[in-house]
Formats: structure tokens, C-alpha cells, sequence
């Protein structure tokens, strides 16, 4: 077997999983070659407790985008070679060469091998690989290198397996989660501010596949916050395989809202509508759940209360991941995923369309259901629906 | 008479996909991406789709893209932008000794603001030499900039090794690299160069002139150039170019394309020009440096001066240069070739030949059958 170029990625919580496994595994797959389509062309192997990804070429980008999908603890560029002790220590060699161009020129380096031998019939322990590896590849090394056994700052890691050797001194920290899209599917409300990106980003960290419900007062904001949601839609894209939005008309019901209803109970109301539009959504795409980026008093809309009323408009469970979340929390994510520059975008939404100017703070539900009375909440439902756009965005 | 075009490194033709891309924002789409009714938002969506195209060619995030007038304003906002930013960290430029004036020239001009500026050098194998550049690297070094492709003999410099060393020695310093010569000729991903800035054009890979970027690693912000409406993150202010965005996109889309076929598989056009050059007498090949792009070589030829080549060869329908088009008109014997050990002589005899995805076989059999007929009517005349 000749010298080649692999990613090795570590699965994560997956591991734990006990008859799912192989299910798992297979989502996971999938949403590794998928992500990785626009990389390069790559063959993805699966090993026991880990993934090996052979791309054609690009293997650090391909080790960098593993890093955001979800399923795996750990991710390491190596070098992949068979089991002859020589292909292993001149494997050792090189990538130790490259670790250490990247290290600090002067000062001393603590060090180490960590051999992981699962192919037992390697003639040799992990114990004596470790030591004949250091003995001949710190060579050019020798004054600057001090073996350290625990916690060393350069670590060679040597994992000889069934199907091959991998020498690699990189670990990336993984996104870890579950697989996209082997919990099921959830509907997540998504405005476009900072926090729904979030949410959606949290659900899908728990393996639920992410279908977005976007809401347009279309003419009272322009087109242009479409153009920012499918923006963001896009931004998210990264991290599941394929993703739905629906775009739904909302000028009709907030102004039936704003012509009907006490006007302190507007956001409380138009809320509650789309929580159930949601629901209708989440009923034809088949999914369980409906994730909003709501977190206690952030805004009036967001009090105890007010969720209350909001969440009983729906039969379907809602998940809040942000819910006991700081403001400054979520932004850490956003900046994080690649979504807070395009939430902070000055572009009005709909819920800001006939703001009242003095929001109720405590609702109450049969507060709620008096005022919906006075507007006809399944035909302005069947309407959104009926001019809904469903659309696909890679 | 139909003329064979080897002069790719100084300009490409446009590619009929790329043009076809951007028509419809010569016409109907004429809005500005700023705007907010569905005219704009199209324009928006059009160069939003051109940033994921460059971002994808070049293996860097979208966000990441800062759309310019070329490679020339991508190289000046790099080298002064970047500078400029991380001024505070320290005021020592290095720049590559090959490198393209629009880096040479904008490092040159930082001086006037206090700046340092010292350059690379070569070693004797055409390569940088990175002995040197470890050691003029200094606490205080902000910038080094290094071109990818060498635009005269296509050797192709060691970014990522740079990269490394510049982790381990000046961990503070920003690698921008010109990779105008590069894009389409060989993948590119700023990942795998461990560059933080990457300038490219798109009249280089069959876009159209006036279009470029510069693709910058997460988190970096250079100080503007040219101040305006917040276009390109505050960046780059200016109503879009938005149908040179889109043709550069496209151009970059095709370019990834072009990189594993045609012309620059495995560099067979630079082993079939090597070998039928045996076929010129007194003519060969300039191979500096360990690794090579396949798209531009550098011949010497014997007895006249290139210029006098260049002319017989056009005369025939075959457009070749002398140095880069940029450079032409310069005095001076260009670093590269001497490290290769060519002297003053031999220098002015150094003809361009850069091939594109569509050059052939065909082309090349034609380029030596003239230079044997050159070289036996110069020959006569000595």
C-alpha cells in the first residue's frame, strides 16, 4: 500500500449508540460526502469508531470542513500507509517534519508517540512502536525535543488498524452532535435577526433535519428580506444536506390582526399565527417538532407569559434551545457559524411591520382566544398556505 | 491570416460562457445590489452567487471575497490595506523578489508612511530562499507577500512551506500571495497555502478586464482603498461592477474546471514543448525551481534578441511576449533568471510562451515549425 493523503474523523456521542449504530453511520456518510462535493472527489470508508475520508486532493480543506459537521468528536489530517514498520516510521518522519515548521523556532518541545494498535496482529506493542518511532524519527530533532508523557505539546498519534496505519499530529476539535437528519425533521421559525439562525443551528446539532418557515408582509417590506433569509437559509446550508424553506404571505393576517385586535396583543397574535402555520408546515414535511429562537425576557414578546400563549396556539412541541441563553451567548454562536454578519444586515422584518406602541408584557391566553374570535384564523391560515412558496436551497 | 494566441499570461480570450453569464447585466438587469425592489435584489443575488463562486475556486468562505477592479487593486488593497491594519503590530514588509509591481510598487510606497520594506531573495535553484527569509523575519514583520506562479517561467513557489515557517518564526504575520498566474492552472485553496490573502483576476482565466478580488482568510480586515457606501463590508466602496462580479465568477466556476483537464493535465503541453524545442537549434526549455506551472515557460532561443523573435512569430500569426506584457518596457535583467546563472546576453533572448485549457498540439507543431524557419532565416543574416 502506497503512502496517501487521508482525513481521519473520530465519531462522537454516535459511538454510544447501541442497534442505531449502523443507521447512524450511514446518515453520517452521506452528509460527509455531500459537504464535501464541492471540495473535491473523495471515497469515505468506514472503520470501526472512525471515518476515513480519501479525497483526491484539498485533504486540509476537507479536514476543516469536517469540522463542522456534526457526529464527530475529532478530526486529523494523517498520512495513511500499510503495516510495514519502515512506511510507518518514514510516515512518522514527514508529518512530524511539517508539525514541527509550524512550531515555535527556538525552545524546547515536549513530545510524544501514542500508538493506538487495534490490528493485534502487528508483530509489535504500542509500547514498543511508541519508543522504536521516537528513537528514529527525533533524529534532527534531539535537542529541542523532551519526551513528556502527559499533556505534551507536539503529539504523534499512530493508529494501526485492520486496513491500514494513520500517523497524524493534528487533532481539530469536532462539532460533535448527532448526525443531521437521524433524529428526524423539525420546523424552525426563522426571522432575520440573530437568533433563529441559531436555534435552527442547535436543532440540527441534536441530528434533527432543519425546514424553514420565513413570513412576508410583502408589499409593507420589500423583497429584499426574502433575499436575506434565503441568505441565510444558504449560510446554514453548511451544516445539513438540503434544506426547505417556506415562504410564507403574512401582510394579509397582520392586518386582519391590526384591524380586528386590541393592538397591545398584536406581536402576541401574529406570533401565535405563524406558530400555527408552522404546525401546518411541519405536518406535510412530516416533522415532530417546531424550533423557535425564543429566550426568557428578551423582548416583550418573550416573557413566560407570552411564550405561553404563544407555544398553546400549536399541539406541536416547541423547542427553544435559546431559551435561558444571554444575548452575548448567542451572538458567540452566530459569529461562530458564519451567521451574525448577515443577521445584523439593516433589513426590516414583519414583526416590526405594526409594532404596537405598547406591547403587552403579561398576555393571557383567553385574552388570546377573545381576540381571535373576531378574525377568521382558519381561512387566513388556508390562505397562507395556499400562497406559500416551498423552496430548495443548496 | 488566423493567429494562434500563447500569450495567456498577459491576457486570455473571453470564454462565450462567461459572456453569456453576463449579458443579461449589460441589459434587462441593470439594477444596483443596494436596491431594495426586486431589480437590486437580483443584482445582489447575481454577485452573492459570483462570491461563492470564487470562494469555492479558490477554498475560502464567501464572506471572505472582496470584489476589486483586478489584480492589480487586489495586490494594492492586500500590501497597503493589510499593512496598513496591522500596523500596530509592526511596520516590516517583506515581498518576494519576482513579485508583480503591483506589489513591489505599493510596498515601495508604504516607505513613505514608515514602513520597512526589504525583499526575498532566490536561491540558486530558482527557489525562494527560505534560509534568508528566516532570517530577515522579525518580531515586527506585519506583511509578507509572495507570489504563487511566477509570471515569467511559471515556477511555482512554496507557499505552504513559507507558511509554515512564518507560523513558527513570526507567528504575527500576515502571507498575502498573488495568485493572478495561478487560479485555473493549478487547485487552489488558501487552506492548503496557509495564505491569508490571495489575489486573483479574471481576465487571466477567459473573464473580463476590470474584475478581480482579493480572498482573505476569516477575521482579517484590510483598511480601505477606496471609501464609499459601505459596499464589499466597508471594504471596497463603490456601486458594484456587477457584471464583471459575474463574469469572474463564471470565469472562476470554469477555470476549477479547467485545472485537472485539457491543456495542464499533468503539464503535457510544457513536456511536449520541452522535447520539440531539441528541434530548435540552440533553442531549450528554462526550468527553474523544483515544481513548475504548466501554462507559462520561458524559452532561450540563440542569436537575436526575444523582441526580434517576437516579431518574426507574430509576423506569422503566433503572439508570444517578451517578459510579462507589465514589465516589457523595463530595463534590467529580472531576478529569476539570474538565479538561474543566465547572464545580461542571454537575458534579453528570454521569449514568453503561456498556453490556456484550449491550447493544443496543433498550435505547438505550428510554434516550432516557426521557430526552425526564424532560426534559419535569422541565422542567415549573421
Amino acid at each position: 500500500m502506497k503512502q496517501e493523503h487521508v482525513v481521519v474523523a473520530r465519531y462522537g456521542e454516535l459511538w454510544l449508540k447501541g442497534r442505531n449504530r449502523p443507521q447512524f453511520e450511514r446518515v453520517l456518510v452521506q452528509n460527509v460526502k455531500e459537504a464535501l462535493r464541492s471540495i473535491t472527489k473523495c471515497r469515505v470508508e468506514r472503520a470501526t469508531g472512525i471515518l476515513v475520508v480519501h479525497p483526491e486532493s484539498r485533504a486540509g480543506d476537507v479536514a476543516r470542513r469536517l469540522t463542522e459537521i456534526f457526529g464527530f468528536s475529532s478530526i486529523s489530517p494523517a498520512l495513511a500507509v500499510g503495516h510495514d514498520l519502515e512506511h510507518i516510521t518514514s510516515a512518522a518522519a514527514q508529518v512530524l517534519e511539517q508539525a514541527v515548521e509550524g512550531l515555535p523556532a527556538k525552545g524546547k518541545i515536549t513530545f510524544r508517540v501514542a500508538t493506538k494498535r487495534a490490528e493485534k496482529r502487528f508483530p509489535m506493542t504500542s509500547t514498543e512502536l511508541d519508543v522504536h518511532i521516537a528513537d528514529n524519527i527525533l533524529g534532527p530533532y534531539e535537542e529541542r525535543m523532551v519526551i513528556k508523557l502527559k499533556d505534551p505539546e507536539l503529539e504523534l498519534g499512530v493508529y494501526v488498524r485492520p486496513e491500514a496505519t494513520y500517523v497524524f499530529a493534528e487533532r481539530l476539535p469536532g462539532a460533535g452532535g448527532l448526525p443531521v437528519g437521524t433524529l428526524g425533521r423539525v420546523v424552525s421559525l426563522l426571522s432575520g435577526g440573530i437568533d433563529s439562525p441559531v436555534a435552527s443551528h442547535q436543532a440540527m446539532k441534536r441530528g434533527c433535519e432543519v425546514i424553514y418557515a420565513a413570513f412576508h408582509s410583502y408589499p409593507f417590506i420589500g423583497e429584499s428580506y426574502m433575499a436575506k433569509i434565503r441568505r441565510l437559509v444558504r449560510s446554514l446550508a453548511r451544516y445539513q444536506p438540503h434544506s426547505v424553506l417556506y415562504q410564507v404571505p403574512f401582510s394579509e393576517i397582520q392586518v386582519a390582526i391590526r384591524d380586528h385586535t386590541p393592538h397591545s396583543y398584536r406581536t402576541v397574535l401574529y406570533r401565535r399565527m405563524m406558530q400555527r402555520i408552522s404546525s401546518v408546515i411541519a405536518r406535510r414535511e412530516k416533522a415532530m417538532a417546531l424550533v423557535t429562537g425564543e429566550s426568557i425576557g428578551q423582548v416583550a414578546s418573550q416573557t413566560l407569559e407570552n411564550m405561553s400563549c404563544i407555544g398553546a396556539a400549536s399541539d406541536h412541541l416547541v423547542i427553544r434551545p435559546l431559551v435561558t441563553f444571554d444575548k452575548s451567548e448567542t451572538i458567540d454562536i452566530a459569529r461562530k457559524i458564519g451567521t451574525f454578519e448577515l443577521s445584523i444586515e439593516d433589513e426590516p422584518d414583519c414583526c416590526t411591520v405594526f409594532q404596537p406602541p405598547k406591547p403587552i408584557i403579561r398576555g393571557k391566553l383567553a385574552i388570546c382566544l377573545d381576540a381571535e374570535t373576531s378574525i377568521d384564523v382558519e381561512g387566513l391560515v388556508q390562505a397562507a398556505m395556499d400562497g406559500c412558496v416551498r423552496e430548495v436551497i443548496e | 491570416m488566423q493567429h494562434i494566441y500563447l500569450d495567456n499570461a498577459a491576457t486570455t480570450a473571453l470564454d462565450p460562457a462567461v459572456r453569456e453569464a453576463m449579458l443579461p447585466f449589460l441589459g434587462s438587469e441593470f439594477g444596483n445590489p443596494s436596491s431594495r425592489h426586486p431589480l437590486g435584489v437580483g443584482a445582489r443575488e447575481a454577485v452573492d452567487l459570483a462570491r461563492r463562486q470564487v470562494a469555492r475556486a479558490t477554498g475560502a468562505e464567501p464572506q471572505d471575497v472582496i470584489f476589486t477592479s483586478g489584480g492589480t487593486e487586489a495586490n494594492n488593497l492586500a500590501v497597503l490595506g493589510l499593512a496598513r491594519a496591522a500596523a500596530k503590530r509592526g511596520k516590516h514588509l517583506l515581498i518576494g523578489a519576482t513579485e508583480h509591481p503591483s506589489v513591489a510598487e505599493a510596498a515601495t510606497a508604504l516607505q513613505q508612511e514608515g514602513f520597512e520594506v526589504e525583499r526575498l531573495c532566490l536561491d540558486s535553484g530558482g527557489e525562494v530562499d527560505l534560509q534568508a527569509l528566516k532570517a530577515l523575519l522579525r518580531p515586527d514583520t506585519c506583511l509578507v507577500a509572495q507570489m504563487l506562479i511566477n509570471n515569467e517561467f511559471g515556477t511555482r513557489y512554496d507557499i505552504p512551506r513559507m507558511a509554515r515557517i512564518l507560523r513558527a518564526n513570526a507567528p504575527q504575520a500576515l502571507l498575502h500571495v498573488d495568485a493572478v498566474q495561478s487560479l485555473g492552472k493549478l487547485q487552489l485553496s488558501m487552506g492548503e497555502l496557509g495564505a491569508h490573502s490571495l489575489a486573483i483576476s479574471a481576465h487571466k482565466v477567459h473573464g473580463p478586464k476590470g474584475s478581480g478580488a482579493l480572498v482573505m482568510a476569516p477575521g482579517l480586515r484590510p483598511r480601505p482603498l477606496v471609501f464609499g457606501g459601505g459596499q464589499e463590508r466597508g471594504v471596497r466602496g463603490g456601486t458594484e461592477n456587477v457584471a464583471g462580479i459575474v463574469g469572474l465568477g463564471k470565469a472562476a466556476e470554469l477555470a476549477e474546471l479547467h485545472v485537472n483537464s485539457g491543456a495542464f493535465q499533468d503539464g503535457r503541453l510544457r513536456e511536449s514543448l520541452r522535447t520539440r524545442l531539441q528541434e530548435v537549434p540552440g533553442a531549450r526549455l528554462l526550468d527553474p525551481g523544483a515544481e513548475r506551472s504548466p501554462a507559462v515557460c520561458a524559452i532561450l532561443l540563440p542569436g537575436a534578441p526575444a523582441e526580434v523573435w517576437m516579431h518574426h512569430l507574430e509576423q506569422r500569426g503566433l503572439y508570444t511576449s517578451v517578459g510579462s506584457a507589465c514589465q516589457a518596457n523595463k530595463q534590467g535583467i529580472p531576478p529569476a533568471l539570474l538565479a538561474l546563472g543566465l547572464d545580461e546576453g542571454q537575458a534579453k533572448r528570454v521569449l514568453r510562451v503561456s498556453f490556456c485549457h484550449t491550447s493544443s498540439e496543433g498550435e505547438l507543431d505550428a510554434l516550432i515549425q516557426a521557430l526552425q524557419a526564424i532560426e534559419r532565416e535569422l541565422g542567415r543574416l549573421n
